[in-house]
């Protein structure tokens, strides 16, 4: 069977390679960036030689459900294995990890207490004392996007005029980039995933564990609506010419075999709760999540491109 | 704007840089300048993107000497990256130049900066702007550097359009203004050298009289030299070894090696027929001949994304027309062929023209007057002088082929990796310890056919036989 993967983890081709092992298919994948991916797709059409399509962020996933090119697949393996809120209604697609938005502080600059929400942001304390990723990127357009979908654009729109007035300089670089940034003292706070953070951590460059001996993580909004969570997840094409191994393959990306494997590889957190996160994840302990319908991120990330770009964060 | 400011800072860098250190290595002699004369082209195989990840670090760690960041820290990417295009084109014209008219202005009393500037230079020109075009439509194109910098260019704004908005149609509207400006700007170029004739010269081939520098100026030729071969090359692939060792259970990257090799060795020999039909077709074709010569150029101003849509658009109507079935493994590979003769047939022409420009005109006239035919002309005289242009156009082929991404990334079959789609996703996953070592062999891959290449321009020389 064939996959088409936004993800480019080695661990996910060690999923693959353990799928293959348990069911005799051979899982050959093509990793690209979404966006491609979905091009292809869409010119492909019922010719595509792909099966599944594997994403990062559920407004990707959207994207390629609205394109008409993900089929709707729902069995009781994925109902049992993936929690409600983090798989599309319809059953287009299906989460396997979550990963979550966090603000990464230098201990030295700031007291925690003063960063417990991303509304804290945009502060004018922090004037001149926060850096952030392009807006280009999904991960933000997402985190925009869950705030228009819980506040209205309205308010969206002030939060990112905000932000963006306490900016260190424009946005450039990765996410790593900005927490590097934070620990070298050219702002105070930024955004990230939270996975970044723990790979400075566990790092084979000793420069790298310094940065991160540096900074402290928050997980935002624990008091109000919770943390921005998103997923990666996978679903099945619309032409799937291996539906069956297709369906497969997604079961045993939310089984218990698969999240166990994956959860010490990746610093991703497994789908769900009743599976151990990494040790470097268990060591920051729970945290409450922000409960809105995944599908939002999709509806709203256009709307959440123009607002960036109306503010300024480009 | 941010485009054209960064053609501007960025592709005048590396014009200038370029045609200096080509004039040095050619046409003066001072101490390391047979080294530097291979040295000076080695960042040709660094991708702009890999520099621009490799900068970011070093300025991160405080081991950059300079700091790169922001619209600066990318138009110093494409100085040090890309002035070994101005380096080799501008060298290949220093090298087949009169030694009689070199001699005469020293005889009458010239100094070595006058000589320079008064004859050496015009007579290069079309050499220095083939060069230049060359850089500054890599610029235009390029998505990588821009992006890492934050600065907004007409290339980020495709994908803008593209990625943020979903909206790969306006994306496309946006290429097409991207096409029209790089269509002007090569009209522009090649009417300014179209007026002047730089054919022949003399027909006395001895070797280049070299300007022995002395004093201050032999060490500043020296440092100018050492300093563009340290930022453009050794700084970074030292800097990539290092992270490579730290990351010591790398991968197994021999098979994508051997697909890039494969990939690379196959594209440039598709690319080079092409681009050699199109030059010859411009020369001896009148207008039709010339168009396609411009149309051909054109293809290396767009974002590869955005050719590798085309390449899949033109799929889908063959599709549509049931011509073809699906993009299997070899369809696939077809495309990504037909995608990099698109993209890099420029990067082919411009060698080969600038080459076949400066055939004598008599030497064609003769030839007609003997009887021989067009295809006799073009086989048995043309090709064969311009023969070292072509070497040169194959080898420069090769390495842009090797390090293009994104057309690569999504035509490619499945289960098929190269280096810069390895490199590329462990960079976009922010991984760069593991993605050092795919740059790194990106870099090592394209050394073998940069020295074989710079060898080829001194010998080239007919004088020097």
């Amino acid at each position: 069977m064939n996959v088409y993967s936004a993800r480019h983890y080695d661990a996910d081709r060690r999923l693959y390679d353990a799928f293959e092992e348990a069911t005799g298919v051979e899982v050959r994948v093509l990793p690209a960036n979404a966006e491609q991916l979905l091009e292809r797709l869409r010119v492909e059409a019922e010719a595509t030689e792909a099966d599944v399509v594997v994403a990062a962020d559920a407004g990707n996933l959207w994207r390629i459900k609205e394109a008409g090119l993900l089929q709707n697949v729902t069995t009781s393996a994925l109902e049992q294995g993936v929690p409600q809120r983090l798989h599309d209604p319809d059953g287009a697609y299906w989460g396997f990890t979550k990963r979550a938005r966090v603000i990464i502080y230098r201990k030295d600059a700031i007291d925690p207490a003063a960063l417990s929400s991303f509304d804290d942001l945009t502060n004018p304390d922090l004037r001149g004392k926060i850096v952030m990723r392009s807006s280009t990127n999904t991960y933000q357009l997402s985190t925009l996007a869950s705030r228009i979908e819980r506040l209205g654009a309205a308010n969206a729109r002030a939060w990112a005029a905000g932000v963006r007035a306490n900016f260190a300089r424009d946005p450039q670089g990765s996410d790593t980039d900005q927490i590097k940034a934070v620990a070298a003292g050219e702002a105070v706070a930024t955004v990230c995933n939270h996975y970044y953070a723990i790979r400075l951590q566990n790092s084979a460059d000793p420069a790298d564990r310094a940065v991160a001996e540096k900074v402290g993580l928050i997980f935002p909004d624990q008091a109000g609506s919770g943390a921005h969570v998103n997923i990666s997840g996978a679903g099945v094409t619309a032409h799937a010419k291996r539906r069956d191994r297709a369906i497969m393959l997604l079961e045993y990306l939310v089984s218990d075999a698969a999240q166990t494997m994956l959860a010490p590889l990746n610093d991703e957190y497994p789908i769900r709760p009743s599976i151990a996160p990494s040790p470097a994840l268990a060591a920051l302990g729970a945290f409450r999540e922000e409960d809105i319908p995944l599908d939002a991120l999709g509806r709203h990330q256009a709307e959440a491109a123009s607002i960036f770009e109306e503010v300024g964060w480009r | 704007m941010g485009t054209f400011m960064l053609m501007l800072v960025g592709g005048g860098g590396a014009v200038a840089c370029g045609a200096v250190a080509a004039w040095l290595v050619s046409l003066c002699q001072f101490p390391g300048r047979g080294m530097f004369e291979w040295l000076l082209a080695l960042p040709l195989a660094a991708p702009s993107y890999i520099l621009a990840y490799a900068y970011g670090a070093m300025t991160w760690a405080g081991a950059s000497p300079v700091v790169v960041q922001g619209f600066w820290g990318a138009a110093f990417i494409y100085t040090a990256g890309l002035y070994p295009y101005v380096y080799l084109s501008a060298r290949a014209a220093f090298a087949s130049q009169s030694a009689c008219a070199l001699e005469a202005a020293r005889t009458l009393g010239a100094s070595p900066w006058r000589m320079f500037t008064r004859i050496a230079l015009p007579l290069a020109r079309p050499g220095i702007a083939a060069g230049g075009a060359l850089a500054c439509m890599e610029i235009a194109a390029d998505y990588g550097a821009a992006q890492h910098f934050g600065v907004t260019t007409l290339s980020t704004a495709v994908f803008r359009a593209w990625y943020a908005h979903g909206a790969p149609g306006l994306a496309l509207q946006i290429s097409a203004v991207l096409l029209i400006a790089a269509t002007a700007f090569l009209v522009i170029e090649r009417r300014a050298r179209g007026r002047a004739a730089y054919a022949g010269g003399s027909t006395r081939w001895r070797p280049l009289p070299r300007v022995d520098l002395r004093g201050a100026s032999r060490f500043l030729a020296f440092a100018f030299c050492a300093a563009l071969v340290m930022f453009g090359a050794a700084l970074p692939l030292v800097w990539l070894a290092r992270l490579a060792l730290m990351h010591a259970n790398v991968e197994d990257i021999a098979q994508p090696f051997l697909n890039s090799v494969l990939l690379a060795g196959v594209g440039a020999v598709v690319t080079l027929l092409l681009a050699t039909a199109i030059a010859v077709a411009a020369r001896s074709a009148g207008g039709a001949g010339k168009f396609v010569l411009h149309a051909a150029g054109v293809g290396y101003a767009a974002p590869g994304a955005v050719i590798a849509m085309g390449a899949l658009g033109l799929f889908g109507l063959a599709r549509d027309a049931g011509i073809v079935g699906g993009l299997g493994a070899g369809l696939a590979l077809c495309a990504l062929i037909w995608t990099y003769a698109a993209r890099f047939a420029s990067a082919g022409v411009q060698p080969i023209d600038a080459g076949l420009t400066r055939l004598s005109k008599g030497l064609d006239a003769s030839a007609r007057i003997l009887g021989a035919g067009p295809w006799r002309r073009i086989l048995h005289i043309d090709l064969p002088i311009a023969a070292p242009s072509l070497i040169a156009a194959a080898l420069i082929l090769f390495v842009e082929i090797l390090k293009e991404l994104p057309a690569t990334l999504i035509l490619r079959p499945f289960n098929f990796d190269t280096l810069a789609v390895k490199a590329y996703a462990y960079a976009s996953d922010e991984r760069l310890l593991e993605a050092a070592a795919p740059s790194l062999l990106i870099f090592l891959a394209g050394l073998a056919p940069i020295f074989i290449l710079t060898r080829g321009i001194g010998r080239a020389r007919a004088g020097a036989r």
